[in-house]
């Protein structure tokens, strides 16, 4: 399984952010789900990344909840989400 | 033998050939009494020490183990009218906190380039007796912090006398020895193992009891001499109190053993029954109250209130008290503990329901507790919030050993099924976020899990460079410090990215700063000597590291020291070996590994 340099960005950034302490990059499997039974973030979590997302790469997400729920699926789409909308 | 309460200044006028301490056996040499005359001697030299230590405030920050050097000392403070500043600790941390508080006294740690380590008079005179009133307040103590930042307590002597004297109508101490294993810079080491000696004539062990071989010891010279022992000890001593040898020989030489600071388990007050044949006293109270209760387990769990105190409960089941301990005695309090009142006293149901915000929605910590604790290898648990992560809880949980996690995976999949069992309750936020796993209950030497421990188990939150404490005993080899190597640990940066290991010289490093606290190292680091690293340890690994200090090794000519480091974790050994250490020369630069 080829993790790529965005992969691996998004999950330090992840790690970092939500100050996961128990977790390494390895941990995160790009088709898990990130939310619940995966890696077990929630809704502060949401928030979180959501604000992250903005500050690293300029993205603003909609408000609408269920498109969100796409995007943070797992690390794959969230890979996808800042490779088509990244601002910087 | 007769009561009288501080007030009347009961340290005057006591026969001078009488004892006052019992200087314990030591080696070859028998115990032996320190006689009044010899302490008057004593409050003397810490008179003169007063008059000629500058200290404009009037205020006096007393550390002093010893508790002959400390009762001289106190006393030598209220013959002054002066105001007298009990640290909890000689932490350095407690000691910061309270640098303005007055001058040093006793066995302080330097907290600046002008205080000594230790202040305390060499020479012995007699005492100079005057007119000048005792101060408004007795002493100035600080609350253990369980509930919280430690807080100061002021004590009035008509508070101290009152629960004074109900505790030498209640249990006479009747020319009994005193010996005392917990510290008396606390509200219950200082009634009851300094002040009632003081007020009922009763003799002290001019030492702490720290190890049950001292106990042994002790009781065995005791029963030689026809003396009978009464023993001041708390949770963490009485529960770690080792069946053999058997106490048999020498238990009959002990006359009562109290209890405060924490309730004793059940099993343990048990075992302390059948190992030394008397029953244990549990006092119940707290610094801001003083003594509300007791009871000995083996008639039942219920509490007696002292004769003085008053108890009544609310719909809430919350306690109220009103007692001539409390500062203002004609009030009734409210109290954090929950209650039962029975035919005869009380029940004590645990401390009201903590209720927390978490991301907006309330969560009981009371509720979270105790289905932490129902979980199948949970022994024991307490969730809490972080001052400075107050969005999110952490937790910590004793585990049966065979359930300790002793790597990431593991420790991942532990967190996960706790997790997943707690989520059938809690939403999803209100989930801990940050475990820590222990093999045996972190507390301070009073039994609790206070502020600073809680600190000092998440430190690594905050300080990257920081190990992950998960606890620490001491036994004859050593202390044994439990510790976990953070997963995101600074020192794994730079090192091969895709199998991070932590450097041999890290740990090290780590076991110098564990040995500082511990030994309250003056040294440094010198060198190393036949250290062996044999395999690194991993991110999330899970690891004992055993330290013992030496004096005396002197393989390096001048002031030798040296530290003995063992580092072990369940894949083997991480470390083992000798650092050599030096004295710090005044001004001298700090060398460290980093």
């Amino acid at each position: 399984m080829a993790t790529t340099a965005l992969e691996h960005e998004l999950k330090e950034m992840i790690i970092e952010t939500l100050e996961l302490e128990d977790v390494t990059p390895d941990d995160i499997d790009p088709e898990e789900p990130l939310f619940v039974e995966g890696l077990g973030l929630d809704s502060i979590d949401a928030l979180e990344l959501g604000l992250a997302l903005q500050k690293r790469y300029g993205i603003t997400l909609e408000s609408e909840a269920e498109s969100s729920r796409q995007h943070f699926a797992n690390l794959k789409s969230l890979a996808a989400l800042v490779e088509s909308r990244r601002q910087k | 033998m007769t009561f009288r309460g501080l007030s009347n200044r009961p340290w005057r006028d006591r026969a001078l050939a009488a004892p006052v301490a019992w200087i314990p056996p030591e080696g070859d040499v028998p115990a032996r009494w320190l006689t009044v005359s010899e302490w008057h001697g004593r409050i003397g030299a810490w008179q003169r020490y007063l008059i000629d230590t500058p200290n404009l405030s009037g205020r006096w920050r007393l550390y002093e183990p010893d508790p002959v050097e400390f009762s001289a000392a106190l006393i030598a403070i209220w013959e002054r009218g002066d105001h007298v500043i009990l640290p909890a600790d000689n932490q350095p941390e407690t000691l910061r906190s309270l640098s303005n508080m007055g001058v040093a006294l006793g066995q302080t740690a330097p907290t600046s380039e002008s205080e000594h380590e230790s202040s305390r008079p060499l020479v012995s005179q007699p005492p100079q007796w005057s007119s000048r009133p005792l101060p408004g307040i007795a002493v100035s103590l600080y609350t253990s912090g369980s509930s919280g930042e430690p807080q100061r307590l002021d004590k009035r002597f008509d508070q101290l006398d009152a629960e004074l004297a109900t505790q030498a109508s209640l249990w006479p101490l009747e020319a009994n020895l005193i010996v005392s294993q917990v510290s008396h810079q606390h509200i219950y080491g200082l009634l009851f193992s300094i002040l009632r000696p003081l007020c009922e004539s009763s003799p002290f062990a001019a030492q702490p009891c720290r190890y049950p071989e001292t106990l042994r010891t002790w009781l065995q010279s005791c029963q030689n001499e026809g003396l009978r022992m009464i023993l001041v000890s708390a949770p963490p001593a009485l529960s770690r109190l080792p069946e053999t040898p058997g106490w048999a020989p020498v238990s009959a030489a002990l006359d009562t053993i109290y209890s405060s600071g924490a309730p004793l388990s059940r099993d343990a007050s048990d075992q302390v029954y059948a190992c030394l044949e008397t029953p244990v006293h549990e006092v119940y109270g707290s610094s801001e109250t003083g003594g509300i209760g007791w009871r000995v387990q083996q008639r039942g769990s219920t509490w007696t209130p002292f004769p003085d105190v008053e108890v009544d409960q609310d719909a809430d089941s919350r306690l109220w008290l009103r007692s001539r301990h409390l500062e203002s005695p004609d009030q009734w309090q409210r109290q954090a503990d929950l209650i039962m009142l029975m035919d005869e006293g009380f029940e004590l149901l645990g401390r009201a329901d903590r209720i927390v915000k978490i991301g907006g929605k309330r969560v009981s910590l009371t509720a979270m507790d105790r289905a932490l604790a129902e979980l199948p290898g949970v022994e024991r648990a307490q969730t809490l919030t972080l001052q400075r992560r107050d969005l999110r809880l952490a937790a910590v949980i004793q585990l049966d050993p065979e359930a300790l996690p002793h790597d990431h995976s593991q420790h991942r999949e532990t967190v996960k099924q706790l997790r997943r069992a707690l989520a059938a309750r809690f939403e999803m936020p209100v989930l801990p976020r940050y475990w820590r796993f222990v093999s045996r209950w972190p507390t301070n030497a009073q039994g609790k899990l206070s502020a600073d421990i809680r600190q000092r188990l998440f430190q690594d939150l905050d300080d990257r460079r920081a190990p992950r404490w998960l606890g620490e005993f001491a036994d004859e080899d050593g202390w044994h410090v439990m510790l976990e190597v953070p997963e995101r640990c600074v020192y794994f940066d730079g090192h091969f990215d895709d199998h991070p290991v932590l450097p041999g010289i890290t740990l090290v490093h780590w076991a110098m700063q564990q040995a500082r606290r511990l030994f309250a190292l003056k040294a440094d680091f010198a060198g190393l000597e036949r250290l062996r690293f044999p395999q690194p340890l991993l991110p999330g690994d899970r690891f004992e590291l055993t330290l013992l200090h030496r004096k005396d090794a002197s393989d390096h000519g001048e002031a030798g020291e040296s530290l003995r480091i063992d580092c072990d974790s369940r894949r083997g050994k991480h470390v083992s070996g000798r650092v050599a250490l030096v004295i710090r020369q005044e001004g001298g630069e700090i060398v460290d590994v980093e």
